[in-house]
């Protein structure tokens, strides 16, 4: 299991040799295997919860070493005790040989490692210059912050990185991905030679993951020690060098990454075989319960009024799951949210349920006709996570369980209880709060608060962000067994082989317009790449 | 730890304990040896003087846990002072009767229209089986709109036919109490809607209405008579005074409006899907919108249930000093959040509860008292409140303990400029092993 075994020594030695890399002008051979951090035998326990037993790790300068693991496997338990996050724990960290013993993150950060945790820690207001020196900026006299050279630096900085921001724009301004990729420079202006990143491509579309590859690569070839994790599997196996799965807090594989398949990493990581398999297409002759047409959807933009969505049509009929594809912005979650009458703007289109044309222009009224919408941020908008299982679970039901106003509670823990079970939910009670559950947990708790509704039509905006591969799986489960049972399911989802998976019918969306509904044998990962990509639909017959 | 489990969870208890136990103690004593703290005249003259903030308190409670503030609450219950002496003491059509019977038949009206409706809807509801899994159950257009509809208008007649009956005489203690909170609701609405509908911010919102409602008031009044006198027996009804009496001997007539607004809105709280709704929205109102919640509604229900107790709060404060003006609640909103928030309450909204506002205001109404026992000048009972607020707050939110961990902890490193500007080298991206060489042979 274990391939390294028999390098480590020379690689020690080697560092030792080499000694404190301080500067950036010797790591110029992208793979000089020399170990720059060294973890051994590292345990951590949170209120008597072990979190890591007996872990070692080793980074080596310019390799992208991916920590993998399921949600609460502990990596980033470990990532927050390299970058000296917690700091009581058992076992020995050593830096480029020597050990360390680092007090806090700013300890840390002079050894030279930096960490990116995945809620950005940047302030919206200020420009992107000012947050990479924040905290750290150049004075004149000691006294007026020094703005010229602020931008200077920083856009010399950006620029050697090969990332094309402004250094003068606001944060808020800049996309999630361009925010992420600030995030990286203000880590680097930090001098870090090793960089933690934490899910940094969990909210980024696909352009700008390749931006973010770029960037690490170069990185990486330019002798920065590279701690990554992600959910995706694809991404991992196309940047990492080396890949180490943890499987509740304990090591279960360390491995370059050539020879492993994503089923031999999703093996260890989830400790048996996972096989992701399609379902047979259930024929449903049925008429459609759900049925949209020539649905358009204008915003008020800055400049005016800009259409999101134009002239899309599709029915689903029951039992059946339509997939909605397309990247980040082309209007998927926005025709999720026209049908749910919750999008703002202006609509136009008509849309019937059950063959009866329906007005929807609130939550409310979705309800009412039994319409669910699973919203993408489950944390924002889909959940109370304060709150218990049994509030969230209760309260789109909350009026129907009363009786003159009065509540039902018995019916509502009822309805709390019947959800844990039949979703599976891992928890101690109905009365856990939402917010110490997994985040497969937190889905199925925020799919549950919809299923007690009794829906006929499901919609799901992307059912598994940040879920981990188990979790995925049993979703996946769920929602078959859903369309088994007769719902009308909509999913949206950015992963491809999850669309792949999930959808008998995939509908494809390109900046705004519908550019194809592929079935069956139909919808490959080419043909729906063609349909989605701008400027290929022209070509494309809808 | 069980028993500080215990301990924390009850602090806010404890508090009022000790405070009760302070008073106790510090007491001074009548000549007969009786302490005067724990008489029961003392006690019950506390709840008597509670009762305005605390009923204003109780509304605000509701607005607060909704994540929003009502500043107003302060002037419109000076506006509903103003109201309410004007009716009791003046006859025929003045700006106040003006106002008063539309608006109090409009509520009424309202009001029975929406109770038939509720009414229908529970009936309708039924001991379904399926009943969780119903949503919302569309009654006819009998029972769904025309019943009500026509309920509302008979009741709504009514109401003004009786209440321009009184006009021409002066208006009874029953007509004053339905009058003055149903204007007083008006007002709460008209604050609802421009959060709901005008996408106010409610401390924008509710900031003109308290601006506005002083100018009302003061226009109402007449410039002149900037304060109207109610002298029951004389220039009002003699029956007003049962306003200011005690109930059996035992609690002041004010205090059982408190308590009966406590009770009543603890219980819509605790056990109504309305009261779920305000901590569903308190804790996170985009997810609440999306769970199907009609927000507005809620919204709008919670600022007239402030205004409507504010207006009551009104009446009583016109038995209680005998008077109406329109300053008459002035700083009352900034004691109302005080109250609240010493009672837990979080001003983010959606955590809290009325048990905490109401020992919030009796730990209030306590400490003026028992430093007004002690002769103690009233700047200092400012001082004092200031520095409970700040205490108490300090220790519900918790924050207390984590700035002793943090004293007790090792003290964070000092700030670092390691990484300055020049200090950082960015890596050499392009830089390949040749022209390394390179660089060592030109060197």
């Amino acid at each position: 299991m274990t391939t390294h075994g028999v390098s480590i020594q020379d690689e020690m030695a080697s560092s030792v040799q080499s000694g404190r890399r301080s500067s950036g002008d010797d790591g110029q051979t992208s793979h000089n295997h020399a170990v720059v951090l060294e973890a051994k035998g590292i345990s951590k326990t949170f209120a008597g919860v072990t979190a890591l037993r007996d872990v070692d790790f080793d980074l080596r300068s310019g390799e992208v070493h991916a920590l993998m693991g399921e949600n609460g496997a502990g990596k980033s338990t470990l990532m927050k005790i390299l970058a000296g996050v917690h700091v009581d724990y058992e076992g020995e960290i050593r830096i480029n040989g020597a050990p360390v013993s680092f007090s806090g993150v700013r300890d840390a950060e002079r050894a030279g490692v930096a960490i990116i945790h995945q809620e950005l820690n940047l302030v919206p207001e200020l420009t992107a210059a000012e947050n990479i020196f924040l905290g750290r900026e150049p004075l004149i006299l000691g006294t007026i912050v020094d703005h010229r050279r602020i931008v200077k630096a920083a856009s010399a900085l950006l620029k050697r990185l090969g990332i094309e921001i402004d250094a003068q724009r606001r944060i808020a301004e800049l996309r999630i991905g361009e925010q992420q990729l600030v995030e990286i420079a203000k880590a680097l202006s930090l001098d870090a030679r090793i960089l933690i990143m934490d899910e940094p491509t969990s909210a980024l579309s696909s352009a700008e993951c390749d931006t973010l590859f770029k960037v690490v690569r170069q990185l990486a070839q330019a002798g920065v020690a590279i701690i990554y994790t992600s959910h995706r599997l694809d991404e991992v196996l196309a940047l990492a060098n080396r890949v180490t799965v943890l499987r509740d807090g304990q090591r279960v594989l360390t491995a370059p990454i050539e020879g492993l398949s994503q089923g031999a990493i999703i093996s260890a990581m989830v400790g048996r075989e996972v096989t992701l398999s399609r379902r047979d297409s259930v024929a449903s002759s049925s008429a459609s319960v759900l049925s949209v047409r020539n649905l358009t959807l204008d915003k008020v933009s800055s400049r005016g009024w800009r259409r999101v969505l134009q002239g899309v049509s599709f029915d689903v009929r029951p039992g059946e799951i339509l997939g909605i594809g397309g990247l980040l912005g082309s209007g998927r979650t926005e025709i999720l949210e026209s049908i749910f009458g919750v999008a703002r703007g202006w609509r136009d289109g008509d849309i019937a349920v059950d063959g009866e044309p329906v007005s929807i222009n609130s939550a409310a009224d979705a309800c009412r006709l039994r319409v669910a919408l699973v919203t993408e941020d489950r944390k924002a908008l889909g959940l109370h996570v304060a709150s218990t299982i049994r509030d969230n679970v209760a309260l789109p039901s909350v009026a129907a369980a009363s009786r003159f106003g009065v509540r039902g509670f018995v019916r509502e823990a009822e309805l709390a209880t019947e959800m844990v079970e039949k979703l599976a939910v891992r928890c101690y009670g109905i009365d856990q709060i939402v917010a110490t559950l997994s985040g497969g947990n937190q889905q199925k708790v925020a799919i549950g608060k919809w299923l007690a509704t009794g829906p006929r039509v499901l919609l799901l905006d992307e059912p598994t962000r940040g879920i981990d591969v188990g979790a995925k799986q049993e979703i996946y489960q769920l929602i078959f067994g859903l369309a088994a049972e007769g719902l009308a399911i909509v999913v949206v989802t950015s992963e491809m082989p999850e669309l792949l998976l999930l959808s008998d019918r995939v509908l494809v969306m390109c900046e705004g317009r519908q550019t194809g509904v592929l079935s069956g044998a139909e919808a490959t990962q080419e043909a729906i790449m063609r349909l989605a990509a701008p400027g290929m639909s022209e070509r494309a017959a809808p | 730890m069980i028993v500080l489990r215990l301990l924390s969870r009850t602090k806010l208890y404890w508090g009022l304990a000790i405070i009760c136990l302070i008073g106790a103690l510090a007491s001074p004593h009548t000549s007969s040896g009786r302490n005067i703290f724990l008489s029961f005249n003392n006690l019950t003259d506390v709840l008597r003087q509670v009762s305005i903030t605390g009923l204003v308190a109780t509304g605000m409670t509701l607005v607060i846990l909704l994540g929003g503030i009502d500043l107003s609450v302060g002037s419109v219950m000076g506006f509903s002072t103003i109201i309410c002496a004007m009716l009791l003491t003046q006859p025929g059509w003045t700006p106040a009767s003006i106002v008063a019977v539309p608006v109090a038949a409009i509520a009424a009206g309202l009001g029975v229209g929406f109770l038939a409706r509720f009414i229908f809807h529970g009936l309708a509801r039924g001991r379904d089986v399926d009943a969780g899994r119903r949503n919302e159950v569309v009654l006819g257009p009998w029972r769904g709109l025309r019943i009500p509809v026509l309920l509302g208008l008979v009741c709504g007649a009514l109401v003004a036919v009786a209440t321009a009956s009184q006009v021409s005489t002066k208006f009874g203690v029953l007509a004053v109490l339905l009058v003055t909170p149903c204007v007083a609701m008006a007002l709460g609405a008209i604050n609802g809607t421009l959060i709901v509908a005008g996408r106010l911010q409610p401390f924008i919102a509710t900031l003109a209405m308290m601006v506005s409602a002083l100018g009302l008031g003061r226009l109402t009044a007449g410039q002149d008579n900037a304060v109207i006198a109610v002298y029951t027996g004389t220039n009002a009804t003699q029956a007003f005074d049962v306003l200011r009496s005690m109930v059996w001997g035992i609690l002041p007539m004010p205090s059982v409006f408190f308590l009966a607004a406590i009770l009543i809105f603890g219980a819509v709280l605790r056990f109504t899907t309305f009261g779920r709704y305000i901590y569903a929205i308190g804790g996170n109102p985009e997810a609440a919108k999306l769970s199907g919640i009609k927000v507005a509604q809620v919204q709008l229900a919670a600022y007239m249930i402030s205004g409507l107790l504010a207006g009551l709060a009104g009446v009583l404060f016109v038995a209680q000093y005998r008077q109406g003006k329109p300053d008459a609640g002035s700083g009352l909103e900034l004691d109302a959040i005080a109250a609240v928030v010493i009672g837990g309450t979080s001003l983010m909204g959606g955590r809290g509860g009325l048990a905490g506002t109401f020992v919030g205001v009796l730990i209030f109404g306590l400490l003026s008292d028992i430093l007004q026992l002690q002769n103690i000048d009233s700047n200092v009972q400012l001082l004092m409140k200031g520095l409970i607020i700040v205490g108490t707050v300090l220790v519900q939110e918790q924050n207390l303990g984590q700035l002793l961990t943090r004293w007790r902890g090792q003290a964070p490193p000092p700030p670092t400029r390691t990484g300055s500007v020049e200090a950082y080298r960015p890596p050499q991206v392009n830089v390949t092993s040749k022209t390394r060489e390179d660089i060592h042979e030109a060197s």
